[in-house]
């Protein structure tokens, strides 16, 4: 029932002042019935389907706002490709030992593999389903993510099973005098 | 006036029932509407991941377009 009263019950004047907008429309005074008869019905507090419908708006009005914040902030946050920095000598590289780093900024993980043919791959370390952080299991052929069980194949990148529908994003490497720089970030 | 009175639907005639049973069909309705506004949050995250703005704004495009359909009903469920 709505919470205005009992089912049936006749508005008593003090409603009346409040319904009409009056001086006290903020904070309904109690009825006067409410007084005379202060018991509650079972039902007294349950929701109108209307109510329901309202919250059900109101709902969906704060999903619609944080969709267009997060749409807002994906504009705001720019493509920083991050330009070159150094990562790693070369011979800190071994097919069984990846290097980590940070690039293109300080939050962002990545992983630089050396693989069996001597070709040097560096990925963005974020699942792209979720962000978590991606490892190199034991074969060496795959990245995987631990939170919900997604793969993604060491040698290009793309996804291999699980839940994430776009590949790693791909990290450009360069060999100078024997040192590994990234110069750029392929986000697919 | 006694015409108008002797149509007019009595507490406990048919009508209210079909009244309710709408109501609670249109509460349904706006509940699918809602929950697809659930993963439509889920797909502007995605893109927040993959630095996809173009997908992440046609999701708020069209959950504002799902809240607005949302207060419709609501107002037609209030008359």
């Amino acid at each position: 029932m709505s919470g205005t009263g009992l089912p049936g019950a006749r508005r008593g004047p003090d409603e009346d002042v409040a319904a009409s907008g009056g001086p006290d429309a903020a904070a309904p005074p109690e009825p006067v019935w409410r007084r005379d008869f202060p018991y509650a019905a079972a039902d007294e507090d349950d929701v109108t389907r209307r109510e329901f419908v309202r919250f059900l708006l109101l709902g969906s009005g704060a999903f619609a706002a944080g969709t267009v914040a997060v749409a807002a902030i994906t504009s705001a946050q720019g493509d920083d490709d991050g330009g070159e920095q150094r990562v790693a000598s070369v011979d800190d590289v071994r097919p069984d030992r990846p290097v980590l780093f940070r690039y293109p900024t300080g939050d962002d993980p990545a992983i630089l593999l050396v693989r069996p043919d001597g070709e040097l791959l560096a990925y963005s370390q974020k699942c792209t389903h979720l962000g978590c952080v991606v490892y190199l299991d034991g074969s060496g052929e795959r990245l995987v993510c631990p939170c919900h069980e997604g793969g993604f194949s060491a040698g290009t990148g793309d996804v291999v099973f699980g839940p994430p529908e776009r590949p790693l994003p791909r990290i450009a490497v360069e060999v100078r005098d024997g040192e590994v720089w990234a110069t750029g970030i392929d986000r697919g | 006036m006694a015409d108008r009175a002797s149509t007019a639907p009595a507490v406990g005639a048919p009508g209210r029932p079909r009244r309710a049973f709408r109501a609670s069909v249109v509460g349904v309705y706006v509940l699918v509407l809602v929950v697809l506004q659930i993963f439509l949050l889920t797909v502007a995250l995605d893109a927040f991941h993959g630095h996809d703005p173009g997908l992440a704004w046609s999701a708020a495009a069209v959950s504002v377009t799902l809240t607005a359909a949302v207060a419709v009903v609501e107002r037609l469920l209030a008359r």
